[in-house]
């Protein structure tokens, strides 16, 4: 009889004790919050902004694959692809294939940080007010910047056909909460996406204040504005935007050429720059293009053929070294991994000016051999007299070397790249594989050439 | 705070709840009516007393074990009933008690197996009786094999058990399979539990060189290994058993006169294997055809080869000159290791307390330099009889071990990647006396050997404390509690001259913490009753509750005044700091009843509801049942009339088991502060949620036979089953245009199917002894439905449907063009008929990507021979893996007819060279990847036989052991990989990088190092 007692309070005990331990499979992440939480008040969106700035200096982006990827794409022999990294070799050989972890890499974290900025623009309305405009601004600065980053990369330049009928990128306006139909999102043209690029850098310039510490400002937007109106050969507003920013006052070119590289903070003539210090932020510039005494692989030499593009008494010759252990020319703009990286500087904002001028028979601001000799004078080479295309386009390609932009001048200038057409489709990355299959909706959307 | 707060009162509750039960069971109970019977157990054989013989009353747990002099005494019913007398190697005995008051029992040795005791989910079982399919290894069959971790010991000895090192690298990753893979996303390594408590297993390691928890056992403390293979026997560990179930049973003392053992051996390792490369004089060959056939000249090819030659041109140009260099670079980096272990253990006790202790050294220094691991470890295993009713014991294991780790194989540092260099460079610059530096065409391994370390040490304690009572004859109720504490500490520091490698200037130092606290109490109760002669009934019902907190710190500085200062006290720079946490929780019930009726039908039905925290609020707890049935049909009278036939049952189960094993907060769509921008902070969205997110779920079902003939001497097994894996845990690619580039979700559906085949043969019995085991399995396992969905890993691996788990898929290669050179690629598209176009095409691109290997293995066996003759004995174990291929990632560097300056395989000598030359190396050239891209030319059969171990031993004979007041004398030499049979040109063909291994990229080589071939000799006392 007391057995039968004692097992079932044993019993009860056992219920009991079961029933005491069930809400402890509640545990809640200790390194991350709940999306629920995450964006409640003003700072939460503020620092969600910084997230995206963050997500922008990722090394596959802004912390340098992007504008080297540029630079080896672009390449005719001037510099050399010595590395063993297979997706970057791709590129320099101009035979990219669609797996290629770069072409990925740039496309993901783009969209990291256009999903991110789309976040902020969907909660701006537990944004403090006197912040708004410029939280607005930045996160369309960031989404219009890295729709233009896409659309040049992935898809046929401007000047390549027609922009209405060639595919672009998948436009997303809105932030994902929830993977659903919606999700899944086809190619929009060139031209629809080149119109949203336009829609928010205009509607950044106007939003954002003209000093904004190290983030991005009117003038920031200006110049990427600028960027967008050479490649679609609107020269009347590309003078326009570059005069916009020279003359705002707030930048200067800096007394030598060689101070405007390897700066932990911003110069005065940095208009917008990738932040890097020693705890956050990439510089992949220096891993690839410097050699191993400054911290780099050393995967990228420059070749005489770039070399001889210089007066022997140009200051921007003598930033180049040879390097130490290897031989071989490296180029010096990288030299500090916990530099920042430039993203644009005032000299390219003279050179636009000078180029669109140029172009459209125009002299806002200054004539453009002004603009020419503001450079050069810098440089430390002799003045101008007379100005061609070529002279500017020269002085351009000098001035901006291996900053990311090779490819894309000499696209929307239509000149080949070798023996490649510049509408050579070897010159437009791929649609990453992996993209491909994942979204049916691209499923026959792949760029001409790959498959 | 407050979940930490919560967890910790349910433990307290839990531990009140065991105290309060102690308090009250240990309270006599005055009203049963109860009789003593005593007696004593004896050997059949020589008459010399038994010790530690269970005595119980059957159908019941009342009983008790024999003393030192083989007595009982034991408490039972006025009733009486029926008294068995078991103990493993002997045949078990019954007898009626009617009135005797004292019974004296002699026993016979059972060379028969059935009898053996099986530890099963929250239990033991007689292997005659199970319905279940369990691989049993003893822990006589895994000591003192000279390897870090257990599982290396258990390979090829358990069926339908796949076991590969990641690489010849010290205790490090080793992947386990139980019946293949069931998971795309989710772990597929077995769940681990140490008399009874699940422990940590995962590596903790801060970077892709893994460590491996398991390596903190001393498995000469392992008294057996249970592997829980199919639903039945799994199912009762729920949500975690899909991927099989590993119990590990530690030894118990017996009482009776201590014992002790010692253990010790030492021997030296070496490489399983080297492979050829290029010597300089080929170097120079082969380069320079390159470097002309694409349009560089001589000058340009000579000026890299001076520059690897340390700046000396005669270290490539003069075959005669004291400067000529011609470095096999394997040399600098392998060496013959050494392994040592001592261990010794004390076990024994009083009929009311027994325990066993054991202390253990082990230490080994692998066949790379520098690598190196050492494991301290002690055990206590108590067992108190408090009352005849009340029993209760600890078990405790205190481990210290230390592991100098080299990197990844994807690391320039990592040793492997040394066969990189050309030849002409010499491994000492001639110049400075300091090894090579930055004239080598990579940064050089050996820079890491002298001027950096990176060590991971454990203190790690696996410990549980248990209480048994007994109600009634036929009731019990245990409760257990265990704690597995790991703590590690990683130390690293890189040396300014390595900056090659770091990008840090001025020295690099890591040092990072990790603790992991697993906590888990079992409460069950147990039930055992024999009704009317023929009918047994045993059940269990009970809960488990385990916690898992993992924290986790690191920093990292830089700017060391000199190598002198390696901490981080010193650093002027610290680059990185940051800790983190995580936790998991499962809450379990569980259930098992087993019936038997006659001796001859068994039927088996379990279930386990589990609840954690890793599912969705949607879907947080689970059910897993099982049922299996067995049919002992030599136990039919109609069976009587063969005598060859001694056993034969029929078995089948059928049961659902579950895989949790995926991040702790899956379901949660999660935002993290890792946002950071300039010192300013920032938050990002980091996952997407699905509240839906539950289990993964398999149903099984296995049907098998298990047979002796001619008094069992010939016994086995065979075993088909199906396993049926859907709602896949599985990390979905999602477009990134989303933001995101993978949603967890429960897609899909895998299966594996196969059989096994366990045959243990006595074939020879007397003086001459040769037994034979043998065990034999096909596993395939194919993706049935991923929703379309591709998923790619390793460097050509994928899951897709219709295929294995990691099918290489890449073009096919097709050779070279007998005309010019260029290498060939089958086109592979689809023709309007379906038919595939088998056309060739140079460029690489138009080539279709297609299923050209699979890493899973087709079949997978071992063999054992074991001889004895007059205390001689000889053991030779055959491992062998059959059917899967090996896809060599470092080929498009290794094996790239001089496309870039690595050094080249030998086989790279046979290039094409001239029209109509036949071959399948294509032309040299340099930097246009001619057949560089990912292909099946870098693809390789990977089967393999092993000569895994032999062993000849030598027991003394007992005159003079008995001499020397020793019970047992045994010396033995024993081998370790002696032989590898295999057409693999790696290094080894047991291999899955480190840097990459993986559910999907399995079976890749990347500069991987081989196994190790050991050499031991060694020596066991007993006294």
């Amino acid at each position: 009889m007391k057995n039968i007692l004692n097992n079932t309070i044993i019993a009860g005990c056992f219920v009991m004790l079961a029933a005491a331990c069930g809400d402890k499979l509640d545990i809640k992440p200790g390194n991350s919050v709940n999306d629920e939480q995450a964006l409640e008040t003003s700072s939460d969106i503020e620092a969600l902004m910084v997230g995206a700035y963050d997500v922008m200096g990722d090394e596959d982006l802004y912390g340098g694959n992007v504008l080297r990827d540029a630079e080896l794409l672009g390449d005719d022999g001037e510099l050399f692809w010595d590395g063993t990294y297979v997706a970057p070799g791709e590129v320099f050989n101009k035979s990219i294939l669609t797996n290629n972890d770069q072409a990925e890499g740039h496309w993901i974290q783009s969209y990291e940080a256009i999903n991110i900025a789309n976040n902020v623009l969907a909660n701006l309305d537990v944004v403090d007010e006197e912040k708004k405009d410029r939280l607005e601004g930045e996160a369309k600065f960031v989404r219009g910047m890295l729709y233009f980053e896409l659309v040049r990369l992935y898809s046929k330049a401007w000047n390549d056909g027609d922009p209405a009928s060639n595919m672009g990128v998948p436009l997303v306006l809105t932030p994902t909460s929830t993977i659903n139909e919606e999700s899944y999102v086809s190619r929009a043209t060139v031209a629809q996406v080149y119109a949203q690029v336009l829609e928010d850098l205009q509607s950044a310039a106007t939003l954002l204040p003209a000093e904004n510490g190290f983030f991005a400002t009117k003038g920031a937007a200006r110049a990427i504005l600028s960027r967008v109106y050479l490649a679609q050969g609107k020269y009347a507003e590309a003078a326009a935007a570059a005069d916009n920013v020279i003359s705002s006052g707030l930048y200067a070119l800096n007394s030598s050429y060689a101070a405007a590289f390897n700066n932990t903070s911003n110069t005065p003539e940095d208009i917008f720059a990738m932040q890097v210090t020693t705890q956050d932020g990439s510089n992949n510039m220096n891993e690839f293009f410097a050699a191993s005494v400054y911290g780099g692989r050393g995967d990228i030499y420059v070749e005489d053929a770039h070399l001889a593009l210089y007066d022997s008494t140009d200051a921007r010759l003598a930033l180049f070294y040879e390097d130490p252990d290897v031989g071989g020319y490296r180029t010096g703009k990288w030299n500090d991994q916990f530099a920042n990286v430039n993203m644009v500087r005032l000299a390219e904002m003279y050179l636009t000016r000078a180029e669109a001028n140029f172009r459209a028979g125009t002299a806002l601001g200054a004539p453009p051999i002004d603009d020419i000799n503001t450079i050069r004078e810098r440089a430390g080479i002799t003045p101008l007299t007379t100005l061609t295309i070529d002279d500017i386009l020269l002085e351009r390609r000098r001035e901006l070397a291996f900053e990311g932009q090779l490819i894309h001048d000499l696209k929307r200038t239509g000149r080949s790249v070798g023996a490649l057409p510049f509408s050579s489709p070897k010159l437009v990355f791929p649609i990453p594989q992996r993209e491909i299959d994942a979204n049916p909706e691209l499923a026959n959307q792949q760029n001409e050439g790959y498959f | 705070m407050r979940i930490i707060f919560t967890g910790k009162l349910c433990f307290y509750r839990a531990i009140l709840f065991s105290l309060l039960l102690a308090g009250w069971v240990a309270l006599p109970d005055a009203h049963a009516q109860t009789r003593r019977i005593t007696g004593e157990v004896t050997s059949e054989e020589n008459g010399t007393s038994l010790p530690g013989v269970n005595v119980v009353l059957k159908g019941t747990t009342t009983g008790t074990i024999t003393d030192a002099d083989g007595a009982y005494s034991l408490q039972i019913p006025e009733a009486g009933g029926i008294l068995e007398f078991t103990f493993i190697g002997l045949v078990t005995k019954e007898e009626e008690i009617g009135n005797q008051s004292v019974i004296d029992m002699t026993m016979a040795e059972d060379t028969r197996q059935l009898n053996e005791v099986v530890v099963v989910g929250y239990g033991t079982q007689i292997k005659r009786d199970l319905t279940g399919n369990i691989s049993s290894v003893s822990g006589q069959e895994i000591q003192n094999v000279p390897v870090p971790t257990f599982e290396q010991a258990l390979q090829g000895r358990a069926a339908g058990v796949f076991i590969e090192s990641n690489n010849g690298k010290l205790g490090q990753g080793i992947k386990v399979r139980v019946r293949g893979s069931s998971s795309v996303t989710a772990s597929n390594q077995p769940l681990y539990v140490v008399d009874g408590i699940p422990i940590t297993s995962q590596s903790q390691s801060s970077d892709d060189s893994e460590t491996n928890p398991l390596a903190d056992i001393n498995f000469n403390d392992v008294a057996s290994v249970q592997v829980l293979k199919d639903a039945a026997a799994a199912a009762i560990y729920g949500s975690r058993a899909s991927n099989g179930v590993v119990l590990i049973t530690t030894k118990r003392g017996k009482s009776g006169k201590t014992s002790f053992n010692l253990n010790a051996y030492t021997g030296f390792s070496e490489p399983t294997n080297r492979t050829e490369w290029l010597s300089t004089a080929e170097y120079v060959e082969l380069f320079t055809e390159a470097a002309l056939n694409s349009g560089y000249d001589e000058e340009f090819i000579q000026t890299r080869f001076t520059r690897f030659g340390a700046g000396d041109p005669a270290s490539w140009q003069n075959p005669g000159s004291a400067n000529y260099v011609d470095t096999d670079w394997q040399d600098e980096v392998f060496q013959r290791g050494s392994v040592n272990q001592v261990d010794l253990s004390a076990s024994g006790g009083t009929d009311k307390t027994r325990f066993y202790v054991s202390g253990s050294y082990s230490d080994q220094d692998g066949l790379i330099k520098t690598n190196h691991f050492s494991r301290y470890s002690a055990r206590l295993n108590l067992d108190q009889d408090a009352t005849d009713k009340l029993k209760f014991g600890i078990n405790l294991n205190i481990a210290r071990s230390v592991n100098d780790k080299v990197p990844d194989d994807n690391a320039f540092s990592t040793p492997g990647q040394i066969i990189a260099l050309p030849p002409m460079t010499p491994p000492v610059d001639p110049s400075t006396g300091e090894l090579s530096g930055n004239y080598t065409l990579y940064y050089n391994p050996l820079l890491n050997f002298k001027y950096s370390f990176n060590t991971a040490s454990v203190l790690r304690t696996i410990g549980n404390a248990y209480a048994n009572y007994q109600f009634t004859p036929g009731l019990t109720f245990r409760t257990e509690f265990g704690i597995d504490y790991l703590t590690q500490n990683e130390e690293q520091y890189f040396g300014k001259e390595t900056a090659r490698n770091t990008s840090a200037p001025n020295g690099l130092g890591f040092n990072g913490w990790v603790q992991v606290g697993n906590y888990t109490t079992n409460n069950f109760f147990q039930y055992a009753k024999n009704f009317a002669e023929i009918h047994d009934i045993e059940a269990t019902l009970g809960m488990s509750y385990q916690e898992s907190k993992r924290d986790e710190s690191r920093v990292e500085g830089q700017q060391f005044p000199s190598n002198a200062y390696k901490q981080i006290i010193s650093a002027a720079d610290i680059t990185l700091g940051s800790s983190t946490e995580t936790m998991f929780s499962f809450l379990s019930y569980f259930a098992r009843v087993n019936y038997k009726f006659n001796n001859r039908y068994l039927l088996s039905l379990s279930g386990r509801i589990d609840g954690s925290s890793r599912f969705g609020a949607n879907n947080r707890y689970g059910f897993f049942p099982a049922a299996s049935a067995g049919w002992v049909i030599t136990e039919e009278p109609f069976m009587n009339f063969t005598e060859t036939l001694s056993f034969l049952k029929l078995r089948a189960s059928y049961g659902i088991t579950g895989n949790a094993e995926i991040d702790n907060f899956a379901p949660l769509g999660l935002f993290t502060g890792e946002g950071g921008y300039a010192g300013i902070p920032g938050q990002r969205p980091s996952q997407i949620s699905n509240p839906d997110l539950r289990w993964e779920q398999t149903s099984q079902i296995d049907v098998g036979v298990d047979f002796g003939f001619f008094n069992d001497r010939l016994n086995g097994e065979l075993d088909f089953y199906l396993k049926k894996t859907k709602d896949l845990l599985l990390n979905v690619n999602v477009p990134a245009t989303s933001g995101f580039t993978t949603q967890l979700q429960n897609v899909g559906k895998m299966e594996n199917k196969g059989f096994e085949l366990v045959l243990n043969s006595d074939n020879f019995v007397g003086n001459f002894e040769w037994s034979t085991s043998l065990n034999f399995a096909r596993n395939l396992n194919k993706i049935t439905d991923l929703q379309g969905q591709v998923i790619e890993g390793g460097f050509v691996n994928r899951a897709v449907e219709g295929e294995p788990i990691g099918v290489f898929f890449a073009p096919e290669y097709a050779g070279v063009d007998p005309d010019n050179g260029d290498a060939l690629y089958y086109l592979n598209t689809q023709n309007t008929d379906g038919s595939l176009d088998r056309g060739t095409t140079n460029d690489v691109n138009l080539a279709q990507r297609v299923v050209i290997g699979d890493p899973n293995p087709d079949f997978i066996g071992g063999i054992t021979n074991n001889f004895a003759y007059k205390g001689i004995e000889l053991s030779v174990f055959f491992q062998g893996v059959f059917g899967n291929q090996i896809y060599n990632g470092g080929g498009k560097f290794q094996s790239a007819n001089g496309d870039y300056f690595d050094n080249q395989t030998k086989k790279q000598m046979n290039r094409w060279q001239n029209p109509g030359d036949i071959t399948d190396i294509p032309q040299a050239r340099l930097y246009e990847g001619n057949g560089t891209a990912e292909s099946s030319r870098y693809l390789s059969d990977g089967t393999y036989v092993r000569l895994k171990t032999v062993t000849l031993g030598y027991n003394f004979p007992a005159s003079l052991v008995e001499r020397l007041n020793l019970t047992k004398f045994r010396i033995y030499a024993s081998g370790q990989n002696l032989l590898t049979f295999t057409d693999y040109e790696g290094w080894d063909p047991e291999v899955n990088t480190d840097y990459l291994a993986g559910n999907i990229s399995q079976g890749n080589d990347f500069y991987s190092p081989p196994q190790a071939r050991t050499i031991t000799f060694g020596i066991n006392l007993g006294f």
